[in-house]
Formats: structure tokens, C-alpha cells, sequence
């Protein structure tokens, strides 16, 4: 196609392409995480997804190199998530984070490394959405306590440290695998696409 | 004749379930939304489905009423909270299995185009659909290549060294979506994708009395809610 | 019409032309039909013909190419949509809806057109081709001859003048073929200009008006229908072409189907052999099955008739249903096989053909002699996936080579391949067979069977 600064129709299904390949790792993501760390799942599923996904991220960013495209891609996420009965906040979340790191890779062109790190790390706390239902999960537990005329004041005190420990954890867990997972991506990137000629 | 419901009206369902979660409605108004949701399983002919979901809802709602009261203890209370969270993420996921399970491609696009949503997020999201059952079939092919190869045959032998398997596998299917990516544009481009002008659809959606009779009837829990009764 | 005046074309990032100085003219009405080896430029003017090149493929164009009055210089590839239907080659990867009604809708709606018009074009565009049978069927489940008739009805729904196809029968048997023809037919004699790049020219010959030759580029010659037909087997094969008849091939593919195994070293054998996926999947029986170390052995039958499934089985891939094999053992099986599958693509997982072809290999000391073998010395260091088709398939042989296994299976490893690349093809496998392997081949080309197999089996 000739070079144009707008997306293509052949971007746009490019876009579409990643984003299923996208999808089914982050489902492989709930799914593992589920199996390997019941009960923390949500805790563990942006790490996880974030580790295995780096080489979608940075070949569909090599190969488009134009704004738009990592967005519209958080955006088809985001609608999908929805359909499949996420949480309407995993929906803004993947949008807006998109949109973020859309905006981070193109401060470096779509080719400063480092730049591209820094927005895949963005992109993956788009997948946030999942974790912050934790809160409501403990607000309509202790609700439920109260309801029953039960002391909840134990219980919502003790959960109150899981869930801020849990929360820093997994912010810090999802930073360390999306750069592991990114520079993995990168690396992959440059010994088979590169190499091969295909970006 | 199973009665389905347009997916405008699909989206609205998704949007209140999604509300109810988020403003924690009680649990009298949630299991009355999440009846009338499963209804719907029901009249469009997905029995299964259907019966399943009411097993898993009235199972969490039992927890509810007869183990919650009675919770000790960490582990207990630690699971009865997980119970709790998932009961109220399931008006979400019925009303979203519901609204994948009775929409079609054709549909899904006529709704999108309904609502205004432009072309270049309506393109890409026919491809994730289109695409879904070949990373599939793709998948079964790598592995049955790399079992000729003695590479990593079986799962437990895929987690050994995760990051070769990771890249035995995605590689060629990173590969084979490049190709398929070029394809697609190719067989969509002469077809008249990029035809300038309004696209339609063939399929015809129109909201019925009872798409909005059925929109109304969810509602209702809803705004009582609101108004203090349930 | 449709006229072409010194017209070249080079691909970006490419060093030759893919299309030299072309003159060409084809008259409204016409059945032309595009032959010569792999690369030879005729997909390259598919192409130029429905507008892809150069909105899609860009490069360097020169000279006139004209479609129905558009210039590819100047037109987009939107003004070509009402005027040009394309069919492709892969049946996989050419429809972009996941329902055979949306497929044939598709265009229509992009095209703008109201509802009930749509819904009649679909309806008469099924009844013409006698696809209502084929009508709200999920595309995954249809058979590689039905994707193709649904892409041909697709590309047909605009009522264009032209229809451009681009090798369409290369991955299809031979009744999905006639099907395929007697549509064709039915659009000449519409009236319809008929452009096809085909390798394979006997189920076309009746068909069409005009056949032109490509080489490196360049069309060599042309011939009417009557003038090609006179031309000797010797000339056609020659000039890297497939025949025009194949009757004699299919002859000999039966004669070879009778054929007793020979029976020395026999490696793999079953009998009262059910193999299918699992219950709900269809089953299919073979009574009586034998390979032996050394032999080539063609397996033939229609698309869907269980080829695939019997040679996973054969592998250890999949367990028989029913019915036993020896070795018994999936395992052992699955360690003395190796399959070269029909797209090369999904086996290539290293970043140099040197590293590919040690992957698994238990007699790496050959490595340098396999590689000169199989012309692969030069690429050695190269990324697979930088290679051609052609080539790919060698680093897979090459694989197969030296993984030391005894059962070899090729799915289809001639199909969209001409004369020239067939034989090359055929040298392989007689080279595998020296080796001393049991080389079993998944094929629909007749050509092949009768040529290089040591026996065909039926299913």
C-alpha cells in the first residue's frame, strides 16, 4: 500500500488479526492463572498475559508504525471483554490505556525500543479491569456481614490489607513480566522478522 | 420458534448488568434481573446453557443464605467473600454469554452500524471473529509439526522450557497470521471493502414491542431499588 | 477490453521485473488462459487486471495496462470492485465472513445496496450456480471445493465483466474441479471476459479461447485453443507445462492401485484400520493397509474421504478408532514418522535453514550432504521464512532427511505446482526412497501417482 499516515484497510485487519491473537493469549492468561493460583487469579492475570504477549504487541507496532493502531486495537479489546461479560470498567480501562500507549510509542517514532517497552508496559495495565472488581468484592462482602447482623469490623480490616497488598503486588508483579515479556517480544521480533525481511 | 432479542437490546442488558454490579444492588433486585436474564436463555432455545447458569446462580445464592451467616475463620470467610464477588459478576457474564451465544456475525455488525460506530473499529472486530477458528486449527497444526520434531510433546512437557515453547509456537503462528493478515485485505479489497459511501447490511434489525417490553421488564428491579423498595 | 501496451512491472524491494514489455489484448468475451512456471509473471498480471497492483502490491508500473477503460495508474482499487470478480488460490484464507451467505452478501453491502436487493442477488446468485444447499453454513465446516464455488459466486454478485481467477484449483480433487468448471462455463457463456493463471490446463481446455505462455516475465507465446491442443506432450512439458489430458495418468494410477506391496521389510501395516477424531466425528475404515521400507506409495481419493486422518493415524498422531496397528504403540509410531505438511509454514521454526534442518535431526554428520542435495547450500544462513514456497518445502524434506525416520508423509506436496517444480518435486522423493524410507504421499495429482509412485491406494 501506499505510505500514509492514516490507517488502511489492510492495517485495520491487521489490527484485527493481532487483537485475536491478542485475546486468545490473554484468555490462555485467565485461564493459567486460574489453574496455577486459585483464588488469585485476577491478582496474577495482567502478569501473566503480560508476560506472554509481548511479540504480538511489538510486531503488530512494527509492522503498522503509525498512530491509531494500538489504540483501535485497546478499543476492539475493550468491546470484546465487554460482550464476553467482563466488567464495563475492564472496558474503559483497555480504551484508555491504549490510548496511552498509542501516544507513548509515538514520542519514539514506533522505533525507540525503549519507548515501545514503556508503552507495552502501559498497554498491560490495561488489563486492570479484572483486579479492580476485588474492591467491590469486599465492600459487598462486608455489606453482606452487616446485613446479617454480623461483626464485620475483623473481617473488613483484615481484607483491607490483603486487598492493598494485593493490589501494590500485582502492579509490581505486571511491571517486571511486561518488560521481561516486551523485551522477550523485541528479541523475537529481531531474530525471526527482521531477519526474515517481513518488517 | 425461539425468540431472540436485537442485539441493541443485548447491549442494554449488558450496560444494566454491568450498572447493578456497580452500584451493588441488593440482593433481592439481582436475583430478580438475573431471573428474567436467564429467561431469555430459555425462550431462545439454549437449554444448557440455561440450565447451567441457573445452577451456578442458585448454588451462589445458596452459599449466601445458609454458609455466609455461619463463616469462622479465615479460609472460610476468605472463600465465602470469593463466592460473594463471583454471585455478582454473574449478570454480567449471563447477559454477555447471552449476547455472544444468539448473535451472528451479520447481526453483530448491522447493530454496530445501527449505533454509528465507525468502520475502522466494525473492520477489526469482524476480523477477531473471523480469525478466532483459524489461530485454532493454526494451533493444532504447530503441534502436531512439533511432535514430529520430538519438541515439547504433550503439556507438561510445553511448561518445561516455556520460553522455546512459547516461541516454537507463536512464531509460525505469528508468521501464518502475517500471510493470512495480506489475504484478507486482498479477498475484502476486491470485494468492495474500501468502497466509499454508507455500507448496508442485508440483514434487517428493527426493535420490536417486545425488545423494548423486555428492556422495561429489567429495568424494573432496578429502579425499585432505586426507590428503596427491594 | 482489456489492453496492455509495453507494460512493466517491478514489486518494491525486488531487483528484476516481475512483468517485461507486455503487449497483450483480450476481447470482450474471451476465456484466456495464463500458463508457465512458478513466477513467471501471470499472477503478477492477475493482478494489474483487478486493480491490486498497484493500490495493494505496490512498485514501479510502467507503460498502459488498461481494464475496461481503468487505469491502475490512476484508478483506485475501489473502481475496479463493480467491474472485476477475483478468485484465489488459497480457499482458506479468501473469504472474509464466517458464514457462506454473509460471503456472497458481502460485496453487495459494501456496495450500498438495500436490503431486499441484497437478499435477491444472494437467492438468484445461488439458484444460478445451484449453491442453495451451501446457504447459512458456517465456512469452516465446508470442504475446500465449496469454499471455492462460494468464492466464485461472491465474486460474481456484482455482475462484473471480468472475471480474474488466480490458480483456483490448485488445492481441490477432481469433482470439486468439475464443479468449479461447469460455473466457469455457465459466466462464458454469458458473455463474460474469463481470465485464468492455472497450472493445471486439462480441465480448462475445453473452455478456453486462447492460451498464453509466460517466462521470466515475458509472454513467449500464444496460441489459440485448436493450435494448443496440436502442440505434443514433449513440447508442453518442455516449456514446464502440465497436460492438457490426463486420461492416460488416471489410467495408470488404477493400474497402480492393484499392484500387491511388495512385502520385503515392511514397516508400518494395519488391519480392519477405523480412524476418525473421536465419536462425534465421521469415521472411516480401511481393511487393509501396508508400507514397506523403500517404496512410494500414492494416496488418492476425494477431498474429505479420510486421507488426512489415516495418514495422522498411520503417524501416532491420532489413536485408531477400531482395528490394529503395527507398531501398536502412538509413540513408537510417532518417533520413526515424520510428515511434510501440505503449508510448509507451520514447520519452519528456527532463523536459519542450517539450525531448521538439525532441529530433531539424529544424523546431524549429514547435514552438509542433505543441503547439497537438496540445493540448499547457498542458504544455509538465510531465515526460512525468507525463502520461496519452493524452498521451504526443501528445508522440510531436508528436515525429514535427517530425523533419521523411516515413514515419510507428503500432504499434496505438488499441488499449484507446473511441470518443472513437479519433477523436482518427484527427484525428492525418489532421493527419500533411496534412503530407504517408506515414502507415503498424500496427492490428488494423477500426473504424479502414475509417474513416480511405486503403488497407489485408493480410499
Amino acid at each position: 500500500m501506499k505510505a500514509t499516515n492514516k490507517l488502511t484497510i489492510p492495517d485495520l485487519i491487521t489490527i484485527g488479526v493481532f487483537t485475536a491473537l491478542y485475546f486468545v493469549l490473554v484468555t490462555i492468561a485467565t485461564f493459567g492463572s486460574a489453574f496455577l493460583f486459585p483464588g488469585f487469579n485476577n491478582v496474577v492475570l495482567p502478569a501473566f498475559c503480560a508476560l506472554i504477549s509481548g511479540c504480538v504487541y511489538m510486531l503488530l507496532a512494527a509492522k503498522l508504525q503509525k498512530f491509531g493502531g494500538i489504540s483501535v486495537m485497546g478499543i476492539v479489546m475493550g468491546l470484546f471483554f465487554m460482550t464476553s461479560g467482563h466488567f464495563i470498567i475492564s472496558f474503559a480501562g483497555n480504551i484508555v490505556m491504549g490510548i496511552v500507549a498509542d501516544l507513548v510509542a509515538k514520542m519514539g517514532n514506533y522505533k525507540s525500543k525503549k519507548g515501545l517497552l514503556a508503552s507495552y508496559v502501559l498497554f498491560s495495565y490495561g488489563l486492570f479491569g479484572p483486579v479492580i472488581p476485588m474492591w467491590f468484592m469486599k465492600d459487598a462482602y462486608v455489606a453482606n456481614l452487616e446485613a446479617r447482623g454480623k461483626d464485620a469490623t475483623y473481617i473488613a480490616e483484615l481484607f483491607a490489607n490483603i486487598n492493598m497488598g494485593t493490589f501494590v503486588l500485582a502492579v509490581v508483579l505486571t511491571l517486571i513480566c511486561a518488560l521481561l515479556g516486551g523485551l522477550f517480544g523485541q528479541k523475537m521480533i529481531k531474530k525471526h522478522f527482521v531477519k526474515a525481511g517481513i518488517v | 420458534m425461539p425468540v431472540r432479542l436485537d442485539p441493541r437490546a443485548k447491549l442494554y442488558l449488558l450496560l444494566l448488568s454491568n450498572l447493578t454490579l456497580f452500584l451493588h444492588v441488593s440482593l433481592r433486585a439481582e436475583i430478580l434481573l438475573v431471573i428474567l436474564l436467564l429467561f431469555l436463555f430459555f425462550l431462545s432455545g439454549k437449554l444448557k446453557s440455561g440450565i447451567r447458569m441457573t445452577i451456578i446462580y442458585s448454588a451462589l445464592v445458596g452459599i449466601d443464605f445458609f454458609v455466609i451467616p455461619v463463616a469462622e475463620g479465615l479460609l472460610l470467610n476468605f472463600l465465602s467473600m470469593l463466592s460473594v464477588g463471583i454471585r455478582m459478576m454473574l449478570p454480567c457474564i449471563i447477559s454477555g454469554a447471552y449476547a455472544f451465544s444468539t448473535t451472528t456475525v451479520g447481526e453483530m455488525v448491522c447493530g454496530l452500524r445501527k449505533l454509528n460506530v465507525p468502520e475502522c473499529i466494525i473492520i477489526p472486530c469482524v476480523t477477531v471473529v473471523r480469525f478466532f477458528p483459524t489461530i485454532a486449527e493454526d494451533y493444532r497444526q504447530i503441534r502436531s509439526a512439533m511432535a514430529f520434531r520430538g519438541i515439547a510433546t504433550g503439556n507438561v512437557a510445553l511448561l518445561r522450557h516455556p520460553a522455546q515453547s512459547l516461541e516454537y509456537i507463536l512464531m509460525p503462528l505469528l508468521m501464518n497470521s502475517n500471510n493470512v493478515a495480506q489475504d484478507l485485505s486482498v479477498a475484502a479489497m476486491t470485494k468492495g471493502i474500501s468502497l466509499p459511501g454508507q455500507h448496508t447490511s442485508m440483514i434487517e434489525l428493527k426493535m420490536t414491542p417486545f425488545d423494548v417490553l423486555y428492556m422495561l421488564t429489567c429495568t424494573i428491579p432496578f429502579i425499585l431499588f432505586l426507590g428503596g423498595v427491594l | 477490453m482489456i489492453e496492455s501496451i509495453n507494460c512493466s512491472f517491478r514489486y518494491q524491494n525486488t531487483e528484476t521485473d516481475a512483468l517485461k514489455a507486455l503487449d497483450i489484448k483480450i476481447a470482450t468475451g474471451e476465456c484466456i488462459v495464463l500458463c508457465g512456471k512458478s513466477g513467471c509473471g501471470k499472477t503478477t498480471l492477475t493482478r494489474l487486471l483487478n486493480g491490486l497492483i498497484p493500490s495493494f502490491f505496490s512498485g514501479e508500473l510502467t507503460g498502459l495496462c488498461s481494464t475496461f477503460g481503468l487505469d491502475p495508474r490512476i484508478s483506485a482499487i475501489e473502481d475496479y470492485v463493480p467491474l472485476v470478480g477475483s478468485v484465489f488460490q488459497n480457499p482458506k484464507t479468501q473469504y472474509f465472513n464466517v458464514d457462506t451467505t454473509a460471503e456472497l452478501a458481502f460485496p453487495c453491502e459494501n456496495a450500498g445496496m438495500s436490503s431486499d436487493v441484497i437478499q435477491k442477488r444472494v437467492t438468484d446468485c445461488a439458484a444460478d450456480f445451484g449453491l442453495e444447499h451451501l446457504l447459512h453454513r458456517s465456512i469452516f465446516k465446508l470442504s475446500g471445493g465449496e469454499k471455492q464455488r462460494i468464492a466464485f459466486g461472491a465474486a460474481c454478485i456484482l455482475h462484473p465483466k471480468l472475471l480474474v481467477l488466480d490458480e483456483p484449483t490448485s488445492n481441490l480433487d477432481y469433482k470439486a474441479i468439475a464443479e468449479l468448471h461447469d460455473m466457469i462455463a455457465k459466466k462464458k457463456a454469458e458473455g463474460i471476459t474469463i481470465v485464468i493463471a492455472e497450472h493445471r490446463l486439462a480441465w480448462i481446455a475445453d473452455l478456453a479461447d486462447r492460451f498464453c505462455l509466460f517466462e521470466n516475465g515475458m509472454l513467449r507465446g500464444q496460441w489459440n485453443a485448436d493450435e494448443f491442443r496440436a502442440l505434443p506432450l514433449a513440447t508442453l512439458q518442455a516449456m514446464g507445462l502440465r497436460p492438457l489430458c490426463t486420461t492416460q495418468y488416471h489410467q495408470q494410477a488404477i493400474e497402480k492401485s492393484q499392484l500387491p506391496s511388495s512385502g520385503k521389510n515392511p514397516l508400518i501395516s494395519a488391519v480392519n484400520l477405523s480412524v476418525g477424531y473421536g465419536k462425534k466425528s465421521p469415521v472411516y475404515d480401511v481393511t487393509h493397509f501396508q508400507i514397506c521400507k523403500g517404496e512410494i506409495v500414492g494416496l488418492m481419493g476425494h477431498n474429505g474421504i479420510g486421507k488426512s486422518t489415516l495418514a495422522k493415524t498411520l503417524c501416532g498422531l491420532l489413536k485408531p478408532v477400531s482395528g490394529s496397528i503395527t507398531p501398536a504403540k502412538e509413540k513408537e509410531r510417532l518417533k520413526n514418522s515424520f510428515m511434510v505438511m501440505q503449508d510448509v509454514n507451520y514447520q519452519l521454526f528456527s532463523d536459519s535453514v542450517r539450525e531448521e534442518v538439525m532441529l530433531g535431526a539424529t544424523k546431524p554428520e549429514l547435514c552438509d550432504q542433505v543441503l547439497s542435495a537438496l540445493g540448499l547450500t547457498n542458504l544455509a544462513d538465510r531465515h526460512p521464512m525468507s525463502l520461496s514456497g519452493g524452498q521451504k518445502q526443501r528445508v522440510a524434506i531436508a528436515s525429514a532427511m535427517l530425523s533419521g525416520k523411516e515413514f515419510i508423509v507428503l500432504d499434496e506436496p505438488t499441488s499449484g505446482l507446473d511441470y518443472y517444480h513437479m519433477t523436482k518435486v518427484a527427484q525428492l522423493l525418489n532421493q527419500l526412497k533411496e534412503q530407504g524410507a517408506a515414502v507415503l504421499v498424500i496427492t490428488h495429482d494423477e500426473e504424479l501417482a502414475a509417474g513416480w509412485c511405486d503403488r497407489v491406494i485408493y480410499l
